[in-house]
Order: structure tokens, then sequence, then C-alpha cells
């Protein structure tokens, strides 16, 4: 069977720049792929290449067969694919159902009644079905980033991105965020995951990833990955970071 | 006018909420409002002679102050706007276009302008006329009021454009790329996302626009236009009064500017976010 996303040498520049310098990387349905680096060595970038939110200059991305070329792909390939952001992200100015609801009507054009079934269903599975009518600001981190998962989820995506979701969130609410991604990854959802949650990869990754400098530099599992890397770039990484 | 450097700087009358707010949330400053029209109205029956004359003869000027703010202060909401978007646009034709509009009304004095459109306007629209013998063009002649309405609307439309342009860029990236992630066009996050939030940002400074319309309406007076303004010097100039004449001119723009200001705010709390 031919990967769900297929990336092929995308390199990328910010004025002169080169953030990414030639990227390939497939991955398979039902695969979770955690990616690691240092700051700065275009993780984010590449995460953001996959659902076009960045623009790249070279290379070709294929997501779920439809190539990355023309507004309308784009567009269609966007609502298979969601995204979780470091800093959550969620409107501000609407309730948690009506966050998770929102894209569901404008986007996918549900009705009002079975956009919010779905989304009392998905903030059940999230473990906050009791704040749907608070707004984003009366909740915290951890509550906030699992809402984000929910509004991403409703789409019915294909593929869930996830660029540091528990790095801006306080030590005790890490955990809820990575169990909710945990159960994710056990559904069979296509995953890839910015992380430096060893635990996470450990569990729930197929393969771990490690950039630097605009390239993969190591790919392995994430046993082989973080215990016995092959690469002298990835031991002095591990290095700083365990 | 706003402070044209910053036009996110909330204008007084929302800085002053804070605290002029009390517990059971009641804004004081309906007081002052208050007072201000009890005084007119204790004039007005104390002493007739000449507030009551005169409130009767400027009556239908307070309408056409009314009418020329209101008027203007819509079509400047929807004016500001295209300019705002057309500044933030892509497209470098467009944007440059706007922003030579933002910086050209800027630079001018409103009264000049005003005056430009009021008899400079016609005499072009009668030159086309005559160079292409359009009759309606030939027999072109400025409405007072009309030319009045243009030229506020033309000349707050390029500070309001401001105030929105600072009031879309307030709002986080995020938010469009959420949006965006979402598979919402450009076009539905601005509209469901982007605008809403930015509309609360900007509530005090375009509540701002609104009083300063209001004040600098008088400015038309100076085209025939029988504003408050006007019809207040007509009745000073026959009846010889000008100390009680414009003190009463300037509580009636008085009582319009404070209550409009409380109503700002009232609408500002109403719109509040939860955060
Ligand atoms: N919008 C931008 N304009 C200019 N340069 C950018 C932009 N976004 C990212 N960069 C640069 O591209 C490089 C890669 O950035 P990126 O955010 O992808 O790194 P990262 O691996 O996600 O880092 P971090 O761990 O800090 O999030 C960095 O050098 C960054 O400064
Ligand atoms: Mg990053």
């Amino acid at each position: 069977m031919e990967p769900i996303i297929q990336i092929n040498n995308v390199k990328k520049y910010f004025g002169t720049m080169e953030a990414l310098r030639g990227v390939s990387l497939d991955v398979n349905k039902g695969e979770v792929v955690v990616i690691i680096g240092p700051s700065g060595s275009g993780k984010s970038t590449f995460l953001r290449c996959i659902n076009r939110l960045e623009e790249y200059d070279e290379g070709s991305i294929i997501v779920d067969g439809i190539p990355l070329d023309s507004t309308q792909h784009i567009n269609q390939v966007r609502t298979e694919v969601g995204m979780v952001f470091q800093q959550f992200n969620l409107f501000p100015h609407l309730t948690v159902l009506e966050n998770v609801t929102l894209a569901q009507k404008v986007v996918r054009g549900r009705d009002k009644a079975e956009a919010e079934r779905v989304a009392t269903q998905l903030l059940e599975k999230v473990g906050i079905p009791e704040k749907a009518h608070a707004h984003p600001g009366q909740l915290s981190g951890g509550q906030q980033q699992r809402v984000a998962i929910a509004r991403a989820l409703a789409m019915n995506p294909k593929i869930m991105l996830f660029d540091e979701p528990t790095s801006a969130l306080d030590p005790e609410m890490i955990q809820e965020v990575l169990d909710v991604m945990l159960t994710l990854a056990k559904e069979g959802m296509t995953m890839v995951v910015v992380s430096h949650e060893m635990g996470f990869a450990r569990a729930a990754a197929n393969r771990a990833i490690l950039m630097d400098n605009g390239l993969i530099v190591e790919e392995a599992s994430p046993e082989v990955l973080f215990s016995n890397p092959k690469e002298e770039r990835t031991k002095a990484f591990l290095s700083k970071v365990l | 006018m706003t402070d044209e450097n910053n036009p996110l700087i909330p204008p007084m009358n929302a800085r002053q909420t804070g605290a002029a707010e009390s517990k059971d949330g009641f804004d004081r400053w309906w007081i002052l409002v208050a007072i201000v029209a009890a005084i007119i109205l204790l004039l007005v029956f104390m002493k007739p002679d000449p507030y009551q004359r005169m409130i009767l003869f400027v009556r239908d000027g307070v309408m056409v102050t009314l009418t020329v703010t209101v008027s203007s202060f819509l079509l400047v909401m929807v004016l500001g706007l295209f300019a705002a978007l057309g500044r933030l646009s892509k497209n470098p034709v467009i944007s440059t276009l706007a922003s030579v509009y933002v910086e050209v009304v800027r630079g001018v004095p409103l009264l000049v302008q005003i005056f430009a459109w009021y008899f400079a306007f016609p005499s072009i629209v009668q030159g086309i006329g005559d160079k292409f013998h359009i009759p309606a063009f030939q027999d072109y002649l400025a409405n007072p009021v009309g030319m009045a309405i243009l030229g506020l609307t033309f000349c707050y439309g390029a500070y309001m454009s401001e105030i929105y342009r600072a009031g879309i860029q307030s709002i986080s990236r995020g938010q469009m790329e959420a949006a965006r992630s979402l598979g919402m066009t450009h076009f539905q996050a601005m509209r469901y996302i982007i605008i809403p939030q930015a509309v609360r940002v900007i509530l005090p400074p375009v509540g701002n626009e609104f009083v300063s319309i209001l004040k600098d309406s008088s400015l038309v007076s100076a085209v025939a236009v029988a504003d408050i303004t006007r019809r207040g010097r007509e009745f000073i100039s026959t009846n010889f009064i000008p100390l009680e004449g414009w003190m009463l001119v300037a509580l009636l723009y008085l009582l319009m500017t404070l209550f409009a200001s409380r109503i700002v705010t009232w609408i500002e709390r109403k719109t509040r976010i939860t955060r």
C-alpha cells in the first residue's frame, strides 16, 4: 500500500536562510512518527509544510494521494489533516463547544445538531464534557490543549500533526494530554509528532527521527534512537536533553 | 482626531471605565451626562428668553448634525474596512493605492477637504459635462449635506482604516493558522475568527471616532450646511447674545458626545471576552 504521506526532497528558504535542506519522508497509514531535534533545526517548518501552512520552495508533498499544488488541493488536504499547536490557538471569542463545531459547520457543511453531537462525543473522549459552555480563557492549559485536539478530530482527519503539544504546559498537565494522544495512536491514527517526551515516543511511536540544521540526521525505532543511536549528532543532542 | 500614531490607545471614556465602574456594574459617568442634561433643562425653564427660544431655533440643526454624523459614520465603517483590507492585501497595486489614499488624506486639513468637496468637486463634474456635452453633469450643483457627508467620510475613512488595520494585526497569527488548518478559506477565517475578535479590540477607538466625527461635523457649517453650529451662529448674530448662545451650543454638543461615549462603553462591556 502506498504511504499516506509522501515527502520528497523538500527545501524551504526564509530569505537566504535555508530552513529545510532537502527532507524526504514517507509515513504509512496508522504510523506514529516522532520528530526530535534542537531548537531552530526546522521541525516546526517541516510539520507546517505538510498542511501547507508554510510554502516550500522545492520538492513535493503528496498527502493521501493529493499533491499539494493548487489552492483547491491545499484546502482539500487541510480538511484531512488535523493540527495541534504548541500555543493551543483556541478561538477565545467562542465557547468550547463552538470551537469544536465551527469548522464542522462551515467547512464540512454539517448541521448544528450533527456538529454538536460529534463535538459532545469528542469532548467526552478527551475528558472534559462538563466544560462545553466555558470559554477557553476559563480552562487550564491542559484542558485547552485537549479541546484543541477535539477541535481537530471533529473534522475526521486521517492524519494528525502535533507541534510540541505539551511544551507550553505546566508539568502536572502534560500527562493528561499525552494520554489523549496515546489513545489516538492506539486507535490507529496516523500521527506526526514533534515532541521531546521520550516516554510518549517509546510507548506510541513506530519511528523516531532526529532533525538538525534542516536535515533528517537519523531515523530509527524509538528504542534504538534514544538508547543506541548511530550518529554523533544524535548522541550529542540526546546527552543535552536527557 | 484620535492619536494618529497609536490608534489602539483606548479613548478617555474607555480608560476611565475601570475606575468609574461600581460593584453593581453601574457606569458612574452617566451622572455627568445627567448633570449636563439638567443644566440645559434648568436654563430652558428658568430663562426661557433666550434659551428656550434658541433651542427651538436650532432644533432642526440638531437633526442635521445627527444625520450628517450618523450617515458619515456608517459610510466610514465600510470605507475604512475596504481601505484596511486593501493595505493588508498581498496585491501590490491594491495595497499601494490604499496606502496612498490614507497618507494623502491624513496630510490635508479636514476643513480644506470639505471646501474641496463642496467647491472644487462640482466644478470638475461641470467641466467633464462641458467637455463631453452631458447636460446632467453640466447642471450639476453640489448638495451641501451630501458633500459634507462625502467629505467627512473620505477623511475619516482613512483614519478608520488605520484602526481596523491595527485591530486585525493585533490578532495573533496562530488564530489564522488554526482556522486555515481546519480547512477554512481565508475569507471564512476572516469572517468567523479574525474580524469578530478584531471588532472587540477596535470598539473603543471606533467609538472615539464617532465622537470625533460628531464634533468635527461642526466644520460643515462652513459650507452652508444648517447644522447646530450654523443655526446657533444665525441665532446669536440676530439676537446679539454671544455668551449665552455659544455656551448653549457647547452644552448641546457636550450632551451628545458624553452620551455617545457612554453608549460605546456599554457596548464594549457587553461584548467583552472572558479570558
Ligand atoms: N517565519 C519565519 N521567518 C524567518 N525565519 C523563520 C521563520 N520561521 C522559522 N524561521 C527560521 O527557520 C529555522 C527553523 O525554524 P523552526 O521553527 O522550524 O525550528 P524548530 O526546530 O521548530 O525549533 P523550536 O524547537 O525552537 O520550535 C529557524 O532558524 C528559524 O529562525
Ligand atoms: Mg518549533
